[in-house]
């Protein structure tokens, strides 16, 4: 019987990542044993690994490692990317107490799929290996369909859940034949041995560009880029609350981050021939997704169109890359989660029970029912609209410049123009809420529960005081990035 | 009170608006006032006593900036926030925490039956709060941080009647116009930073002149960087400042309360796009290009809205239109390089047409709410003070001597007369002409409302018709004194040979256009002689003069002509007329001169320029916009094969542009 | 003769994927899946891959597809009546052209040199061999399937026991 070399691991890299999937095996057996009154605290359980997943994350902070065989990479940019997807599922497990006991859902499911997926997400922004990268971003897609369709008795959400999987599965295969077709010319799934390779190797760099075309795609429908973005209106509409608020978070993050690693690491010696793909895929994203975002009535599809905008100017920052592009995207992600998942919480507020008011038109007259509630969602859309001191602006401005100063000045002009459009019909939610006839009557005393006070509390703390004094968050955003 | 505490002044009025906001309907209206006054009242003190000190120092030492905390410290990104002091920034400060304080105080007597009392008064708080953040700040940031908040607080204020619908669109029509310019105004922002590395006014400013980058010829037929910096940054005043594209939502902006259009309609915050010209004034210098834009804009503007305010019925409308051409002589002067005469304009402007406004709101409060001057006149006997203030601030607008506007207008159109900017000529002639039509409309509003009968036909308000309280008259008489004595900070070297107080204290700041390489100075009249000086004053004064009598022949001599003019238009007609009448001459003027422009100013300026071409502009991008929004909206079929197709198609565009381009 | 099977199993594996897509009745797609799990297992044993073609045999073609027909059975799934016809005039077909004729031109364009991955042993594909890297070599990604089966599991259950309630 021959030995077999054990490669060098290190259990302590995993460690979020196992905290995670043991937080989500623990929640699925104690669902079975807990009477259904408690079930609530399940959701606490979730919360209290995001707490030490979040901890141990930090941790790791400042002590860059690689591991298993190189497939795996623990690095600052990882680190922060990872604090972004668990602030986002922080928030929607906070958001989802008062929404599972609503609509009477069993949370031991739903949160260990939120735990799954939030572990797919760290896999993919530590992969440091095409499998890596591809079964992550598989772990997180697949738990999103499901959760995607967990509303139930809502044709919308299972509409939605069949959707994305059908669409999910197509881009999948579109990024696996790009990987494979990389691979053939590489010989290597591993990042930085394919960009050695194809760095010395020229020959089979056709190969290698059409392999890195389709992986381009299948993450650009994971960010929702357009052309690639036709699910997310029907998805965003469709799917609970509280999970479209993840959706449009976490998942963005992990998705850039990986298109990050991938692009400006395996395919750097390609950059003179992606850069003009990516520049038209950020101008069409941000421009369509506005356009579209002018006309929606219903306030949740209006925010989904708003997301695919946001990813278009994210892409702005990735177009520009280096340091500056890639500490601007990583802040700009930071705090769009903030303001999404803020924003989503009033709507999941304002909508109630079977999200039956989910129409723009629901919030006339929010102002003066709610005038605190009012407030917070002018602050939140203030800084989605990127209207200084707020948050928002700051990330605009750092995403902009950083255009600028790599001389994509039309890029960044067409961003700015962008960005007065998107005032439209962000403006147009306050209007209805300040200026328009109050009808309706004030939301039921129950409809706001501690947990999800907290949610929008944390919401307005990253949207506007990150956005008076953002310095450290700047400073973390750009020590975090991979380029020096 | 030393300069150190200099941030009380805007932090005050802050402090007032989270009162007000957060308490004001639990506290009552008594503590309400005294929030709001209050904390204005002690930041205009502790204005005023800071600019004792800032006058005291040696005036090579009169920059004072205090870092109040670092901002943003993020790789080569550095921001600090602080307050900077200097001769430029301190004359705003005075002048928006003074006629700020005033028009509180004149808003205590004209909103206090408002239910939304406390609403409306933390509104302006932090109005006064964003605009002390504008001019004062030390980098660019903050004053565009000031500069979005001012508009937010206009777009409030507009639609603080929200639920007239005129008001709410009104309000959402100026802060989008607003954001149009701000986008611009954004991305010079961000071109300095990224040519220069800084956004601090002390290290742009010193290194601009030396950097080569700057100077540097783009692809843009062939503009230099600063350039195109500079128009950036013109965009961004054109639409905060009302100019030519981006006016026409000042009109429009009249549908929020008076004493709201008197402060940041027409004192302050649409003047802080000269404000901005001037800071930058080392930038605009190095484009000569840019200059000659704003000079254009200015002038053009200048005219346009004296002809728009011509015939217009309503009392603020015409104060509205005045507004905007008063800004335009106000870039004319930046334009020509005359800088300190823009900034001085501003200052005066700020007391007379603020003293109008009030004046306008005080006949409005008298006449229960009425706006059209066909339904006042005589009310010279029923509301003496406001009269008296009203006509001072008319004489002052109009260009008579010893009232402040005189002598900033007459410095505007001599530095026009004499400046380098190429077409100064031109820009002169359009201001003179523009200063009759001034004179000429804003008689015709005094004499409408003041003299003559008073013709509102509801019996009620008739009867009604009464002064207003002191509260709001003194604030009035302050601002028509100011009118009447703020001309002496610049009297015309030239003639009285005495220093040019407003010059030689904004010197430090504000660098004449080129000086040195044109080896001459039109600035405060340095190099003019007295002959030629005064020999341009009599011509504007009678410029003036009969602005003014024309005026008054039309509007309180001979009313029933102004009538007839009104009633008939047409060329026969008018011939016709002009045959059978008697007074000839005024037939004349009616067929060679006024007609034409009734019929231009109506017809097709009012009519068809602001209406049709800006308006239609406007609403044309934005119904465009949805249009194209609609088609779209076409894709979102809701079917998985069609989103299906269109992916792969994405796929496959990508793909053929890959092997076919790359 | 490597090449000859190649042609003649590629050739199969896209004509039963065409009638798996275009038949009309359920069983009959299912069936053609078969086929195709079938050809794609000889085209895995033509790349040595032993232990893959017979996974794909016993795993796919046998125990998924049977569950699939089971499905089919208990559902009574037949032939959908009164459904819009299959071929969609000739948009598609001319849409299907040019996205097959630029598909050709790109993977034509692509020049492949030389076998850069190559057989690391004559071991290779055997079961023995590929336990050994899925254990050492591959041991995280291996890890990560498992989460993902799990998730996909749970998934699958809680859709289907909120369907049931």
């Amino acid at each position: 019987m021959e030995m077999i070399p054990l490669p060098q691991i290190s259990v302590g890299a995993i460690a979020p990542e196992l905290t995670l999937v043991a937080a989500a095996m623990i929640i699925l057996m104690l669902e079975v044993f807990t009477i259904s009154k408690g079930r609530d605290n399940l959701a606490y359980v979730a919360l209290a690994a995001v707490g030490v997943a979040g901890y141990l994350v930090i941790e790791s902070l400042g002590s860059p490692m690689t591991t298993f065989s190189k497939m795996y990479v623990v690095d600052d940019f990882s680190g922060f990317i990872k604090l972004v997807c668990l602030l986002g599922a922080g928030m929607t497990i906070l958001m989802s107490v008062k929404y599972t006991r609503d609509e009477g859902i069993d949370g031991g499911e739903y949160y260990s799929l939120l735990l799954f997926a939030t572990t797919g997400m760290f896999f993919m922004v530590s992969g440091a290996d095409l499998i890596t990268i591809f079964l992550g971003l598989e772990t997180m897609s697949i738990s999103l369909y499901a959760l995607a369709g967990y509303a139930r008795g809502r044709l919308a959400s299972n509409e939605a859940s069949i959707k994305y999987f059908i669409l999910g599965a197509l881009s999948s295969a579109f990024m696996l034949y790009g990987m494979s077709m990389i691979y053939g010319a590489a010989g290597v799934t591993n990042l930085h041995e394919i960009a050695r390779i194809i760095g010395q190797n020229k020959e089979n760099i056709h190969l290698v560009m059409l392999g890195g075309g389709l992986v381009l795609i299948g993450f650009a429908f994971k960010i929702s880029a357009v052309p690639f973005h036709m699910w997310t209106p029907d998805v965003y509409q469709g799917a609970p609350t509280p999970i479209t608020a993840f959706m449009s978070a976490g998942p963005k993050a992990a998705a850039f981050a990986a298109f990050i690693r991938v692009f400006s690491d395996a395919l750097i010696s390609l950059q003179y021939q992606w850069w003009i793909i990516v520049w038209i895929l950020a101008v069409l994203t941000m421009t369509v997704g506005n356009l579209i975002a002018l006309s929606q009535e219903n306030i949740k599809r209006m925010f989904a169109y708003s997301s695919i905008a946001h990813a278009g100017y994210i892409l702005v920052g990735f177009t520009a890359g280096g340091k500056l592009g890639e500490s601007a995207m990583l802040f700009y992600l930071l705090i769009y989660t903030f303001m999404n998942i803020g924003a989503f919480a009033i709507v999941a507020i304002v909508g109630q029970q079977g999200e039956e008011r989910t129409s723009v038109s629901d919030f006339a007259g929010l102002g003066y029912r709610h005038p605190l509630l009012g407030l917070a969602m002018v602050a939140l859309l203030f800084s989605l609209a990127g209207i200084p001191p707020t948050a928002g602006f700051w990330g605009k401005y750092y995403l902009f410049t950083a255009a600028l100063d790599q001389g994509y000045v039309w890029l960044a002009i067409l961003a700015a123009l962008n960005s007065v459009i998107a005032v439209f019909y962000y403006l147009r939610v306050i209007v209805v809420m300040y200026m328009r006839e109050e009808k309706g009557e004030s939301l039921p005393q129950n409809a706001f529960p501690a947990s999800i006070v907290v949610v929008i509390l944390v919401a307005i703390y990253g949207s506007v005081l990150l956005g008076i004094t953002p310095g450290g968050y700047l400073a973390l955003a750009a020590s975090s990035s991979l380029a020096h | 009170m030393g300069l150190d505490n200099i941030w009380w002044v805007p932090i005050l009025p802050l402090i007032g608006a989270l009162m007000n906001g957060l308490f004001g309907y639990r506290m009552g209206k008594v503590w309400t006032t005294f929030w709001a006054l209050g904390t204005t009242g002690l930041s205009f003190a502790i204005a005023l006593l800071a600019f004792g000190n800032l006058v005291a120092m040696p005036a090579s030492e009169r920059v004072f900036e205090k870092v109040l905390f670092t901002w943003v410290q993020a790789g080569s990104f550095t921001a600090e926030a602080g307050i900077q002091i200097d001769p430029l920034s301190g004359l705003f400060m005075l002048i928006v925490t003074g006629v700020g304080f005033l028009i509180h105080v004149y808003s205590v007597g004209y909103m206090g039956e408002e239910d939304a009392y406390p609403r409306y008064f933390s509104y302006l708080n932090l109005f006064m709060f964003s605009m002390l953040l504008l001019v004062m700040g030390n980098n660019f940031l903050l004053m565009f941080i000031g500069w979005e908040g001012v508009g937010l607080c206009s777009y409030l204020l507009i639609g603080y009647y929200y639920k007239k619908d005129s008001a709410a669109d009104a309000g959402k029509k100026a802060f989008i116009m607003n954001r149009i310019g701000d986008f611009g105004f954004l991305l010079g922002i961000m071109w300095i930073f990224w040519t220069l590395g800084s956004i601090d006014y002390t290290t742009v400013f010193a290194a601009a002149p030396h950097s080569e980058e700057l100077m540097r010829h783009t692809r843009w037929g062939g503009l230099t960087v600063v350039t195109l910096i500079t128009l950036f940054l013109f965009v961004g005043a054109t639409g905060k400042s009302a100019q030519i594209p981006l006016y026409t939502w000042l009109p429009d902006a009249m549908e929020g309360p008076t004493p709201v259009s008197a402060l940041i309609h027409a004192a302050t915050m649409v003047t802080a796009g000269v404000y901005m010209v001037a800071r930058c004034n080392v930038l605009f210098n190095m484009a000569p290009v840019t200059m000659v834009v704003v000079a254009a804009v200015g002038a053009l503007t200048a005219i346009f809205a004296a002809t728009m305010g011509l015939f217009q019925n309503d009392i603020k409308r015409v104060l509205a239109y005045s507004t905007v051409s008063q800004l335009g002589y106000m870039f004319l002067a930046c334009g020509v390089g005359a800088y300190v005469a823009a900034v001085f304009h501003v200052m005066t402007h700020a007391f007379f047409k603020a003293c109008l406004f009030l004046g306008s709101g005080s006949v409005i409060h008298g006449m229960s709410g009425e706006q059209d001057m066909r339904q006042m006149g005589g009310l010279k006997e029923k509301m003496p003070h406001t009269h008296l203030t009203f006509l001072i601030s008319t004489l002052a607008i109009a260009g008579i001597p010893i009232f402040a506007g005189f002598f900033s207008k007459d410095e505007i159109l001599l530095s026009a007369f004499m400046g380098h900017t190429p077409g100064h000529i031109f820009y002169w002639l359009l201001a003179t002409i523009a200063a009759f039509v001034t004179a000429f409309y804003m008689f015709r509003l005094y004499y409408m409302t003041f003299t003559g009968e008073l013709r509102a036909e509801d019996h009620h308000v008739r009867d009604h018709v009464h002064e207003s309280p002191f509260v709001m008259t003194i604030p009035l008489m302050i601002l028509a004194f100011l009118a009447t004595v703020g001309g002496f900070l610049g009297l015309p070297t030239a003639l009285v040979h005495l220093p040019h107080v407003l010059s030689d204290f904004l010197a430090p700041v504000l660098n004449p256009v080129a000086a040195g390489a044109h080896g001459e100075v039109a600035e405060g009249g340095h190099h003019v002689s007295w002959q030629m000086e005064l020999g341009f004053m009599a011509f504007s004064v009678a410029v003036a003069t009969l602005g003014i009598f024309t005026a008054r022949y039309f509007y309180k001599v001979k009313p029933e002509a102004a009538e007839e003019l009104a009633r008939k238009e047409g060329l026969v007609h008018t011939i016709y007329v002009t045959v059978q009448n008697k007074y000839y001459v005024d037939e004349i003027y009616d067929y060679l001169f006024t007609n034409p422009i009734v019929v231009f100013s109506r017809k097709a300026l009012w009519k068809f320029f602001d209406v049709k071409i800006v308006d239609g502009t406007v609403n044309g991008v934005a119904n465009w916009t949805m249009g194209i929004s609609g088609v779209f909206r076409q894709t979102e079929t809701g079917r998985v094969r069609n989103y299906a197709t269109v992916m792969a198609a994405g796929c496959l565009v990508l793909i053929w542009a890959w092997i076919m381009y790359l | 003769m490597e090449m000859a099977i190649f042609l003649v199993m590629g050739a199969l594996s896209v004509g039963f994927s065409l009638v798996m897509i275009l038949a009309r009745k359920p069983v009959t797609s299912a069936m053609s899946l078969v086929a195709v799990m079938f050809c794609l297992a000889v085209l895995f044993a033509l790349q040595s891959a032993h232990l893959i073609a017979i996974l794909q045999i016993l795993v796919y073609a046998g125990a998924i597809m049977v569950l699939f027909l089971f499905v089919i059975m208990l559902l009574n799934l037949r032939e959908k009546e009164g459904e819009e016809s299959h071929t969609k005039g000739y948009g598609q077909i001319f849409g299907g052209a040019i996205a097959f004729t630029i598909l050709i031109v790109a993977v034509g364009s692509t020049s492949m040199s030389g076998s850069p991955a190559g057989l690391s042993s004559d071991r290779f594909g055997t079961t023995a061999e590929v336990g050994k890297i899925l254990f050492t070599k591959y041991i995280l990604p291996f890890e990560i399937t498992s989460v993902l089966l799990l998730a996909a599991l749970v998934g699958a259950v809680a859709l289907v026991k909120l369907r049931m309630r």
